[in-house]
């Protein structure tokens, strides 16, 4: 803060300084007396300044801030140059750091607003930059130049001049100033390349800065290409008209600057409203629409956490959180707990503050939903569990029907056969022939059960023939009527067709029952017509809610009769 | 009379084949599975074919499928699938195609030497033979009131053993009645039933199997 604020005062005492100072000789300075341009001056200058210092404080880690106090001080010391200057340090520091300002410019743009290049080229093209305004321009010609030897009688003395070579000093500015055009030149293409390369929103945020760094840029290769001719920069008409278009340029970036902390201030009051409405009515699901239409990502997507580290939407649905090339994900904490992560475009959110602030606005929303979702996720794994475990108790039965069926009825028959065969070698009259005989119809009737225990567990007709055969048959052997009106002809799954015959089996065992099965619109609807509710219901529905379906019982029209009827999703 | 046997069982198919030979059958050949009884078949025309109803790889259908398959390869060669299955519907699928010379006998009758010859002399004659276990579950299927209540106790008994795919005589042996007899009963029962009279007796049995299922 303190520092901030010292930072600021003494960047107003520069300009005023600065003025003051080349009031003594305003001929070779370019702002000249004019007073307009003199305001012109200041006001660039005292404008990047400020901004630079508020933007320090906004956005500490990122060292555009610092880079934009440094090109607003510059733009002052760019003056200090002047033969009036009177103190030679002052005049000294002038000569080295007077053409600095371009490559500041530039660099502060480029690296708006996070404070990191983009790439090696802008970096290197900085470099270059750098290298021929400080060491050629500046300091490369300050050690070569005596200002009395000169003709500068009333110079103040130059401290780094050893030696006095006028050619050398020509040729040193010729060589720097074709590096700085060239530098600036390639550093204003660097800048309108970053403009076009960037994402609609992203160009949004940069354009009002890159515009005017890459005006700036322009106008200085105009005023460097203008002064090769001659050998020295000077100030002449045109040149002025150059610096009164840099002048602009300076005050319009530091203002675009500060025209970003407006829109971010938009964006918050758009969420503070976004916020508003969504305690008014939360929409299901919402909320992820609610904050990509508001922060303009339409792929925007919210991940809320789930005990074995994946994460669903709101809809209680997994989704991929991993990011690729230009997406970020920010995480929504509610008491160090992380409720929420979002991905969103990487660079949608300009100033990350406004990230913590959708988020901690949002925070309510975000925990009710989250509280929903994985209410929703865990009623699903509920659902997959049962039907699963319906599915696995269906294929063990139906290998227990089989083994019955295969395995010891075949074992009882063959034994039978072995009983037959024993009985035709034996005496067919004796004790023995009786007690063998008497085995056999033990067998058969132990084969008669079997076979009837077996089908009770499970109906071998059902996962042969289906539905329809199953009943019949059921209806065969039934001690009350079953009549069946009609049943799908096609092929439903197992799972689906096992529920429907058991609550067909279950119902006719409490009297007679006429059943109608039909599909439609992608549901398999059993009516049974019949005089009680089965006594096994809760199983039943249990059973059929493990397929997403209902079975309800109803008085039925006649008499004391019910109708059960059965809705499972069939696909 | 040369059979072959068909049954993945070893248990089962020596058995048998050894109570065949003892009541007076030639056992031409065993087999163990459909692909081996279909080669065995096409080698021996045995006069029957007694074929397991599930047979290796799948243990599903492979009897049944098997059993149309000699039917329609070698129309001589008569077919006794023998099932663990007291279900309607396999013996319906069997006979739809070729209700000649076919039977469908639950295993358990394999100790019944008597009713075990007695299916492959008639499946031999040309005709078709359903377990009597089965048609009794179609005659005593609990049923809204029709024709069927119209019979009288002996009709329902000749139309068991028609349905059982009995011919007159033999329903006249098996009753110890007169052709003549038993000729009148049917007359009545398809009268009764609506049923178009035959001169065919298997198409006779499809036609009164039909008529029960139809029945509610």
């Amino acid at each position: 803060m303190m520092t901030g604020l010292a930072v600021l005062v003494c960047g107003f005492a520069t300009g005023v300084g600065t003025v003051v100072l080349v009031q003594n000789n305003p001929g070779d300075w370019v702002a000249g007396d004019s007073a307009g341009a003199v305001l012109a001056f200041l006001l660039a200058g005292w404008i990047a300044v400020t901004v630079g210092v508020v933007m320090s404080r906004r956005r500490p880690e990122s060292n555009f801030g610092p880079l934009l106090v440094a090109a607003g001080f510059t733009w002052f010391i760019a003056a200090w140059n002047n033969p009036g200057a009177g103190s030679s340090v002052v005049f000294t520091i002038g000569l080295v750091f007077y053409a600095v300002g371009l490559p500041l410019v530039a660099h502060a743009a480029l690296s708006y607003p996070g404070g990191r290049l983009g790439n090696r080229l802008e970096l290197g093209a900085l470099v270059v930059t750098y290298g021929g305004a400080v060491v050629l321009l500046g300091v490369g010609q300050a050690l070569v130049f005596d200002p009395t030897e000169q003709g500068c009688g009333f110079c103040p003395d130059n401290l780094l001049s050893v030696a006095s070579a006028p050619e050398v000093v020509a040729s040193v500015n010729r060589a720097g100033m074709w590096i700085v055009l060239s530098g600036a030149v390639v550093l204003a293409l660097l800048a309108g390349w970053r403009l076009i390369s960037s994402t609609p929103a992203a160009r949004r945020g940069k354009a009002p800065v890159l515009l005017p760094a890459i005006a700036f840029l322009g106008a200085g290769a105009a005023s460097y290409g203008h002064s090769l001719s001659r050998g020295t920069l000077a100030n002449d008409a045109f040149d002025r008209l150059m610096w009164q278009v840099q002048a602009a340029a300076l005050a319009l970036l530091a203002l675009g600057v500060a025209f970003g902390w407006v829109r971010a201030r938009r964006a918050r009051s758009a969420v503070a409203e976004l916020v508003v409405d969504l305690s008014e009515s939360p929409p299901q699901g919402g909320l992820r629409d609610s904050l990509a239409g508001t922060l303009g990502d339409p792929g925007l997507v919210v991940g809320y956490p789930i005990g074995d580290g994946g994460h669903v939407d709101a809809r209680g649905d997994p989704v991929e959180l991993a990011t690729s090339a230009g997406q970020a994900t920010t995480a929504v904490l509610h008491a160090d707990e992380t409720i929420a992560l979002l991905r969103h475009r990487a660079d949608l959110l300009g100033d990350p503050r406004l990230v913590q602030e959708v988020v901690s606005a949002a925070g309510l929303a975000f925990q009710n939903e989250r509280l929903q979702a994985v209410a929703r996720a865990q009623l699903d794994e509920v659902r997959t569990s049962r039907t699963r475990l319906v599915a696995v108790s269906d294929g063990e039965r139906r290998r227990l029907e089989r083994d019955l069926h295969d395995g010891a009825q075949q074992s009882l028959i063959g034994l039978m056969l072995a009983l037959r065969l024993m009985r035709s070698r034996i005496d067919p009259d004796g004790d023995l022939a009786t007690a063998v005989a008497e085995a056999e119809t033990e067998m058969r009737r132990a084969v008669d059960e079997l076979r009837e225990l077996a089908s009770g567990i499970h109906p071998c007709v059902l996962s042969d023939l289906g539905l329809s055969a199953a009943i019949e048959s059921l209806a065969e052997g039934a001690t009350s009527r079953i009549s069946l009106v009609r049943a799908p002809d096609v092929r439903l799954s197992p799972a689906l067709e096992t529920a429907a015959y058991l609550v067909v089996a279950e119902a006719a065992k409490v009297g007679t029952v006429t059943v109608n099965a039909v599909r439609t619109g992608g549901m398999l609807v059993v009516d049974i017509d019949g005089i009680g509710a089965p006594a096994r219901l809760v199983d039943l529905q249990d059973r059929v809610g493990a397929l997403d379906g209902t079975l309800t019982v109803e008085p039925a029209p006649g008499a004391g009769g019910v109708r059960i009827r059965a809705e499972i999703p069939c696909a | 009379m040369r059979v072959v046997v068909a049954d993945d069982s070893m248990l089962l198919r020596e058995g048998l084949a050894r109570l065949l030979a003892e009541a007076g059958c030639e056992v031409v050949g065993k087999a163990t599975n459909a692909v081996q009884l279909l080669d065995l078949v096409a080698q021996t025309l045995p006069d029957v074919a007694i074929v397991d109803i599930k047979m290796p790889p799948t243990h599903t259908d492979e009897g049944i499928a098997a059993a149309r398959q000699i039917r329609r390869s070698h129309p001589g060669v008569g077919v006794l699938v023998l099932s663990q299955y007291l279900e309607t519907e396999y013996a319906m699928r069997l006979f739809t195609e070729a209700p000649d010379r076919v039977g469908y006998l639950l295993k358990e009758r394999l100790a019944d030497i008597a009713v075990l010859m007695d299916a492959l002399r008639r499946i031999d004659e040309g005709e078709c033979v359903i377990d009597p276990t089965i048609v009794s579950r179609l005659v005593h299927r609990v049923k809204e009131p029709g024709p069927l209540d119209d019979l009288s106790a002996r009709e329902r008994e000749v139309l068991g053993l028609m349905a059982e795919g009995r011919s007159n005589r033999a329903i006249s042996e098996r009753l110890v009645v007169s052709p003549k007899t038993v000729e009148a009963h049917v007359r009545q029962i398809l009268l009764k039933l609506g049923l178009e009279e035959s001169p065919d007796d298997h198409r006779r049995v499809l036609a009164v199997l039909a008529h029960f299922r139809s029945l509610r």
